[in-house]
């Protein structure tokens, strides 16, 4: 079976269905997923796709694991859910939502690359590193980054600290950092690797001196809300900070405490990315409100809003390397690269599932055929890691090591030029891949999921994007919440 | 590239003003007296009047590090194009240089006077000039650590009659020329020599005023120099092109006809602009030139005058006061940020710093990517297919189909912001607690101050090295 190769009809998930599959309570799933070694793959049916794929599934070979789920228990879910719907429309409840029951984040987009040919021309594959698997955290992990200078890779976890591994084998614990009296949410490396800045749930942002392992003394204090998303300058001499509290700080890091420069009054929901411009002159945010926002550092002015038509929650957003696109993370299952001069979308990348978790990834180089190409990674909510060709939108690679939702990812080229990826999710591990060459092509699957299921489900609302309770938001949630049940 | 990419980005957003007309900031570190914008204008140093510098870094607009070594006021500061270091001259008689990566003292230079300011060389922060209170101007070269001192001439190239009837010339300001090839001087009779660097002889000389010269200023093209004087004109001199000059020691090439534009003898300095008020009969105190425009050439000179609160901008390309912004308090030195129309000037009577500048208007239009802003009423015309419904699937499916440019998203187009000054100041985490020594009063215990000692906090003075430590005693 070639997992490799981008399956050739792919549909996005409609959100509703992979909300679904992500709770254990639908009966067309199996209880525990630890004796399966892979996923149902609920998420890339939707429901129109699942009709003509089972049909001419049997023909393609990579169908058959994803076809996993009968079309019929499919399109009887749906049905219950319209019936649903009607009954609520029928029953006057008042719906703000004027378009369709079935409104946009639950149809499925088409497809959006044409049907790559078998054998991908592009080539990027990664491997999981031989006892590369950590787990040192006692909850999910929300981030992980490597360090600036390569050495170190840090990751910040829901029980509150951040540990620091060694990037050389067999990646050693390095540092445990503890003092938050909260889940961290993200970290940020400064320029120099010398500090490290971590946001937390306890609503306050830390600078820790790496060398020492030792927080500074005062933390930075001024969100009302859980931190969510954190990036320093490339100067080193500021902080964005985004949290639930819907604001975006702009921090002077050198007094003591810090300095708040500019509060931008940024979003109407919680504020789930930030991130500055690599020369330092603009930051952008993101919001589940949908809109993406570009800023000017030195006067907090909005410089550019963009957004898509259907404004669908932000999940994370980056800069690329050279500051001339705005890479962003939807909750429709879409990874969008804007062209933020012009607010066009320029690329859309899918094949993941993302429908409510802020999901962030990197961006890489590959060689091909001499020349450098760039993708763009990015884990999913249903364990998977994928790459895709940033010009091409096809997926180059596709792995499943997680059990459970991938939420950071990052990449680095060795000095030795080879590439390592490092993912970190909800199942408390950390996943260390190397990229293969094409010669050593072997068939063997990717990184085995092994039984890494907690009974406990604590984690279930880490990074979690938890919008503003709008009327038709919180319609959306009560759906959310019942549905299993009537299914 | 991307600073200019974004630079541009952000001059479309915000309009076309280019001169300051707001004070949008005061910071204050103790006195300042003298500033200095890095050359990327990342940075603003400003020296104090108890001889200590203070770098501030202009993004977050806080200090960014202190660093004690004058124990007098500080004269001049001056930026190595790497940005790394800086060369400051006080009148303790003293220019230093500093590293600002450790906040290193790399050499001190001890002078027979006072220094009124000296500069680096635009190439090598290990040559700087030094022009010093009534006393010949130095060209130091502190590649080693003993420092090598040739003295400069001061004395006009002219017919003898003439010097000797002006008498004895002083070096009030020396600047050096764009490539460092060649020294400018400004003397205490209105003469400004052009010397050359490497033979330190003067290869021309022109009488430009009849009071005396107390700055010098290039534009960041080198072809005007700004120069005060205190016959109360301000004159903006266009200079030929000095890399053009064939040096004085090259053998003369008899065979072909040499280019009468590269001989020193041809040099003529020609005044272009003469700013002054007639009226009142200011006398400036200090001048600078603006921020280069996109054609390198700068389209502003500002100036801060004595005994008035106000700061006058003239226009170049109209020869004519453009502004005379009205400021809280006496302004000293003035400063114009390299890139931005940011103006930063030193209070005399506080020794805050103040900063002019424009405040932005946020455009409304980039709150909501649907919106245009128009300046009148425009009648809507409708697209052919505006209306249109299609089906989401095929609306979406023509949108990602649309998606098939080529997109580039590592490479970084290199720009000369981007080479010029790499150099990033650590970050000092709670440099506030670091220096403490803003304040006049010191905390003894619960609500109690006292006032500080003289020498408290002097204690470097000590680690001043032992050399000089040696030679202060034996003295």
């Amino acid at each position: 079976m070639d997992i490799d190769s981008p399956a050739p009809k792919r549909r996005r998930t409609s959100s509703h269905s992979s909300t679904a599959s992500s709770r254990d309570l639908s009966p067309n799933r199996p209880r525990s997923s630890h004796n399966s070694s892979f996923e149902p793959r609920r998420a890339y049916q939707g429901r129109e796709s699942s009709r003509s794929t089972s049909r001419s599934g049997s023909e393609e070979p990579d169908r058959g694991r994803r076809s996993w789920q009968t079309h019929d228990a499919l399109r009887g879910r749906r049905e219950s859910r319209e019936n649903r719907e009607n009954t609520s429309s029928d029953g006057g409840t008042p719906r703000s939502r004027s378009s369709s029951p079935d409104s946009l984040p639950r149809r499925p987009l088409p497809l959006l690359t044409p049907t790559p040919p078998p054998t991908s021309s592009k080539h990027l594959k990664f491997k999981p590193i031989p006892d590369g698997t950590l787990r040192s955290h006692a909850r999910g992990i929300t981030c992980i980054r490597f360090s600036p200078s390569g050495e170190y890779l840090a990751s910040s976890s829901a029980d509150a600290t951040i540990n620091i591994h060694s990037t050389t084998h067999p990646f050693p614990l390095l540092k445990t950092l503890t003092g938050h009296l909260a889940g961290i949410n993200v970290l940020a490396w400064s320029p120099d690797s010398r500090t490290i800045a971590s946001g937390s749930d306890d609503k306050s942002i830390r600078l820790w001196d790496v060398a020492s392992g030792k927080a500074h003394r005062v933390p930075l204090l001024g969100h009302h809300n859980y931190v969510y998303s954190l990036a320093f300058s490339p100067k080193g001499n500021m902080l964005v900070s985004g949290s639930y509290d819907e604001a975006v700080f702009l921090w002077d890091i050198r007094p003591t405490g810090g300095n708040i420069m500019r509060s931008l009054p940024a979003h109407s929901d919680p504020v789930s990315g930030v991130d500055f411009i690599r020369d330092g002159t603009m930051v952008c945010s993101c919001a589940g409100d949908g809109l993406i926002r570009i800023w000017d550092t030195m006067t907090g002015q909005c410089l550019k809003t963009l957004v898509d038509e259907d404004r669908k929650p932000v999940a994370s957003v980056r800069w690329t390397a050279n500051g001339k696109f705005v890479l962003a993370w939807t909750l429709d299952g879409c990874v969008r690269l804007w062209d933020y001069r012009e607010g066009r979308c320029v690329k859309t990348y899918q094949g993941h599932v993302n429908t409510q978790y802020s999901l962030s990834g990197t961006m890489g180089q590959y060689a091909l055929a001499g020349r450098r190409e760039a993708f763009v990674a990015s884990g999913s909510e249903d364990g998977e890691v994928l790459a895709w060709d940033v010009s091409t939108k096809e997926v180059l690679w596709r792995a499943k090591g997680h059990s459970k939702v991938v939420l950071g990812l990052d990449f680095q080229r060795g000095k030795d030029g080879k590439g390592m990826l490092v993912s970190a999710g909800l199942d408390r591990t950390i996943r260390f891949w190397e990229e293969c060459d094409e010669v050593d092509d072997t068939d063997e699957p990717p990184g085995l999921v092994n039984g890494d299921s907690y009974v406990d489900a604590p984690d279930e609302n880490i990074k979690r994007l938890r919008l503003n309770e709008r009327e038709d938001e919180v319609m959306e949630e009560l759906e959310l919440k019942t549905e299993p049940e009537e299914t | 590239m991307l600073q200019v990419v974004s630079n541009s980005f952000l001059r479309k957003i915000f309009g076309a003003q280019d001169h300051p007309d707001t004070l949008i900031n005061v910071l204050r570190s103790g006195h300042a007296i003298a500033l200095r914008f890095s050359r990327k204008g990342d940075y603003l140093a400003s020296g104090r009047v108890d001889g200590k510098l203070v770098i501030w870094d202009m993004q977050t607009m806080s200090v960014a590090l202190k660093m004690h070594g004058h124990f007098k006021q500080v004269q001049s500061i001056s930026w190595s194009r790497c940005g790394r270091y800086i060369l400051s001259a006080a009148q303790d008689w003293r220019a230093i240089l500093w590293d600002l990566a450790d906040a290193s003292r790399v050499r001190i230079v001890k002078f027979q006077a006072p220094c009124y300011m000296a500069e680096l060389h635009p190439y090598n922060h290990n040559l700087f000039i030094c022009a010093l209170f009534e006393d010949t101007p130095f060209l130091v070269d502190i590649t080693n650590a003993k420092p090598v001192k040739r003295v400069l001439p001061s004395n006009p190239l002219m017919d003898n009659s003439l010097s000797s009837k002006d008498g004895k010339h002083t070096t009030c300001a020396a600047i050096f020329s764009l490539h460092g090839n060649h020294i400018l001087t400004g003397t205490n009779k209105g003469y400004i020599n052009i010397i050359e660097t490497e033979t330190r002889t003067i290869i021309h000389s022109a009488k430009i005023s009849s009071g005396l010269i107390t700055l010098l200023r290039l534009s960041s093209n080198g072809r005007s120099l700004l120069v005060n004087s205190t016959d109360r004109i301000i004159r903006v001199i266009h200079l030929p092109d000095l890399t053009q000059i064939r040096p004085s020691n090259a053998v003369p090439n008899q065979d072909e006809d040499t280019d009468p534009g590269t001989v020193a003898e041809n040099i003529t300095l020609s005044v272009e602009h003469k700013f002054q008020d007639l009226v009142n009969r200011l006398r400036w105190n200090h001048t600078t030139f603006s921020h280069s425009s996109s054609n390198s050439s700068s389209d502003y000179v500002t100036a801060s005058t004595y005994m008035k609160k106000d700061i006058y901008i003239w226009e170049l390309s109209t020869n004519s006061l453009l502004r005379i912004l009205e400021n809280s308090e006496e302004p000293a030195i003035i400063e114009w940020h390299p890139s931005r129309p940011l103006i930063a000037t030193t209070g005399i009577e506080t020794g805050g710093i103040q900063f002019w500048g424009i405040e932005p208007q946020q455009k409304w239009s980039a709150l909501a990517p649907d919106f245009a802003e128009v300046e009148e009423n425009v009648e809507y015309t409708e697209r052919e297919d505006e209306f249109d419904e299609y089906p989401e699937e095929e609306r979406t499916k023509r949108r990602l189909d649309r998606e098939d440019e080529e997109v580039d998203i590592f490479t970084i187009e290199p720009t000369k912001a981007d080479e010029e000054e790499a150099f990033v100041l650590p970050v000092i985490i709670g440099v506030d607690q670091e220096s403490d020594d803003d304040d006049e009063l010191v905390p003894t215990g619960v609500g109690t101050m006292r006032k500080k000692e003289a020498n408290e906090g002097r204690e470097w003075e000590e680690s001043v090295e032992p050399a000089v430590v040696a030679r202060r005693r034996a003295r």
